[in-house]
């Protein structure tokens, strides 16, 4: 339970910085990160080598899509799901 | 012969009326009901006293509604402006102040995001959200179109092909947005030139992948209309995701493509194209940026069977150039060629010493004439007679050309090579962007002394925006406050990926900031 909490924390600590750097300002974890343009096609690539170097999950094209990036909740079920097939 | 960009509808809307015209958001319009509800709007216009070359704004994501009001405006006589619906309120409010817009077509969340005490040259408001909410007296829901006739336009003003269409507003190097004007005459002169060259068919299926403020989307909309083809607009949550937007190309059998280089390349890379079936895609366009040759060339392993073009030119001019890719020499061209002039167009190279260039090797700034060219920027005479100049290689004749700011050498077989800009202007993304305008905007901070942008080249998108920023009296200038007061300014694309805090800035020997140096220092990084 304590490593669910962390990876959503991370998750939404980046999503956090780069909406900060956008000028947007607090992002909910159900909130479109593609409607409030936190996600934009630079940001979706950072935010992809971010997921894969700091959960080691490796993320395919065909899964870089709006139902896995939508939202904070969306990216988490996502990495939440590789790393449970990991072990 | 259509003088006029509503001719193009009307006469497809009789030859095709029930073909699809436009598919946006999983809903589409054949020709018949685009024609009926741009002739609608057109009447609720003119009701509203719109009068010709009267200014309307369209401030609302892409939909149908889109094409509808382009067409609608058009038809009461007016000029439509499209505004970025991803703009901050302060830059859209400046813009819509700057031409004196007299309507909006928008949708009440957008709406609510304006001051209206910031606005007030805008007298009403059609609002094209599907079910309206309460409207005040000077918004109009979008139901009420039905109760003006749609079998025929406005009574019109005595229109001329040099009337103004469109106002396309980009970045400007004083520290706001200029209006580029442009008339009938101008678009159709490329719409023209489209329509032969590219042989768009009713069986085409057309993208739209730029914005409709940015003028790759006028070939779009405009052609595929000329032809009686379909424009599908391209959802943001499928642009945004390469996959998707791959797949998008296949199921939505997209014929011709236009778009940015480093859209493409972002397919290139992430878009799995060579697991789909592409095969009818006949045609790939793109302008707006370099491409570099490396992806290029994987573009056209990738599709071997579609036509590839370069197409160049600036907004003031829409395209004016343009180079087919000719596969046989593509692995031993080490630049891509922006090619030469499209029909009714001239184009020249002009060196130093004012003489037009005709040797090769030799290079200039490149001059544009003929009748794509812009008669200037909105309520800006200077500006105007600095960019659309007088033709003195043309003397018998009183007529202007625009000077492009762009340096080109002029190869052996005729074409043109672009070799970069004279000026500050650069291109990330596709989006041209003045660094002046960026730091006009920094300096304007109370706490900032100086501040200079630097782009650094990125083969992706490219160009990498990058501030550096010295405070007044050692003021602390904190990054977020920074950012968010680019944020609140600039549209996205201009917001610097890093804001850099420097005591001072390094200097040349003549006193000004070392851009250069700060280039280098961080490139290096």
């Amino acid at each position: 339970m304590q490593d669910t909490q962390s990876t959503k924390d991370q998750i939404r600590q980046w999503v956090q910085e780069t909406a900060e750097r956008k000028g947007i300002g607090t992002v909910t974890d159900e909130e479109s990160l593609t409607e409030n343009g936190v996600i934009d096609s630079l940001a979706i690539f950072r935010l992809v080598s971010f997921l894969e170097d700091t959960f080691g999950v490796r993320i395919a094209d065909e899964e870089i899509v709006n139902d896995n990036f939508k939202s904070v909740d969306d990216i988490d079920r996502l990495v939440q799901s590789k790393l449970a097939r990991q072990v | 012969m259509a003088y006029l960009l509503n001719q193009l509808l009307t006469r497809s809307a009789e030859r095709y009326p029930q073909r699809p015209a436009i598919w946006a958001r999983g809903r589409s319009l054949t020709y018949r009901e685009l024609e009926e509800r741009s002739n609608q709007l057109g009447n609720l216009l003119r009701e509203r006293g719109l009068r010709k070359g009267d200014r309307v704004g369209l401030f609302f994501p892409k939909a149908v509604e889109s094409v509808v009001a382009m067409f609608g405006v058009l038809k009461a006589g007016g000029v439509y402006v499209a505004l970025d619906p991803g703009a901050p309120a302060q830059r859209v409010e400046y813009i819509i102040q700057n031409c004196g817009m007299r309507g909006l077509v928008t949708n009440a969340a957008k709406l609510a995001e304006l001051n209206p005490q910031a606005t007030p040259s805008v007298e009403f408001s059609v609002l094209t959200d599907p079910k309206p909410a309460e409207t005040a007296g000077n918004q109009i829901p979008w139901p009420a179109l039905a109760s003006f006739p749609g079998s025929h336009p406005p009574q019109p003003f005595q229109p001329t092909t040099l009337d103004l269409a469109y106002i396309i507003y980009t970045s400007g190097s004083t520290g706001r947005p200029k209006g580029v004007m442009l008339t009938h005459q101008n678009a159709l002169t490329f719409i023209q030139w489209c329509a032969d060259e590219f042989r768009v068919r009713p069986e085409d299926h057309l993208s739209n992948h730029a914005p409709l403020h940015f003028d790759l989307s006028v070939f779009d909309v405009y052609n595929a209309i000329e032809a009686g083809a379909c424009t599908h607009m391209i959802p943001e949550d499928v642009q945004l995701f390469p996959a998707s937007l791959g797949r998008f190309i296949a199921t939505q059998e997209i014929s011709i493509w236009y778009s940015v280089p480093s859209a493409l390349v972002f397919l290139i890379l992430h878009g799995k194209l060579s697991s789909l079936d592409l095969s009818k895609l006949r045609i790939i366009l793109f302008a707006g940026e370099v491409f570099p040759m490396k992806y290029l060339r994987q573009l056209a392993a990738m599709v071997p069977h579609a036509a590839l073009y370069n197409l160049y030119g600036p907004t003031e001019t829409n395209v004016c150039t343009y180079y087919r890719v000719d596969r046989a020499t593509l692995e031993s061209l080490d630049r891509l060629p922006i090619g030469r002039a499209c029909a009714n167009t001239e184009v020249f190279a002009v060196d130093d010493s004012d003489g037009v260039i005709r040797e090769p090797g030799r290079e200039g700034e490149l001059y544009v004439r003929g009748p794509c060219v812009t008669p200037g920027y909105w309520a800006d005479l200077e500006k105007t007679h600095k960019m659309v100049v007088p033709n003195r290689f043309q003397p018998h004749l009183e007529e202007k050309a625009y000077r492009t700011g762009d340096l080109v050498r002029l190869r052996a077989d005729g074409d043109y090579d672009f070799l970069g800009r004279r000026d500050n202007q650069i291109k990330s993304r596709g989006y041209r962007i003045e660094l002046g305008e960026i730091e006009s905007v920094l300096l304007a901070h109370p706490d900032v002394r100086e501040a200079a942008v630097v782009a650094l080249p990125d083969e992706e998108i490219g160009a990498r925006l990058r501030a550096f920023v010295a405070s007044h009296n050692g003021a602390a200038l904190g990054h977020a406050a920074l950012t968010e007061h680019c944020a609140s300014r600039l549209p996205q694309y201009m917001i610097p990926e890093r804001i850099d805090l420097r005591d001072v800035l390094p200097k040349t020997s003549t006193g000004k900031i070392d851009r250069v140096k700060l280039a280098s220092e961080s490139a290096a990084r």
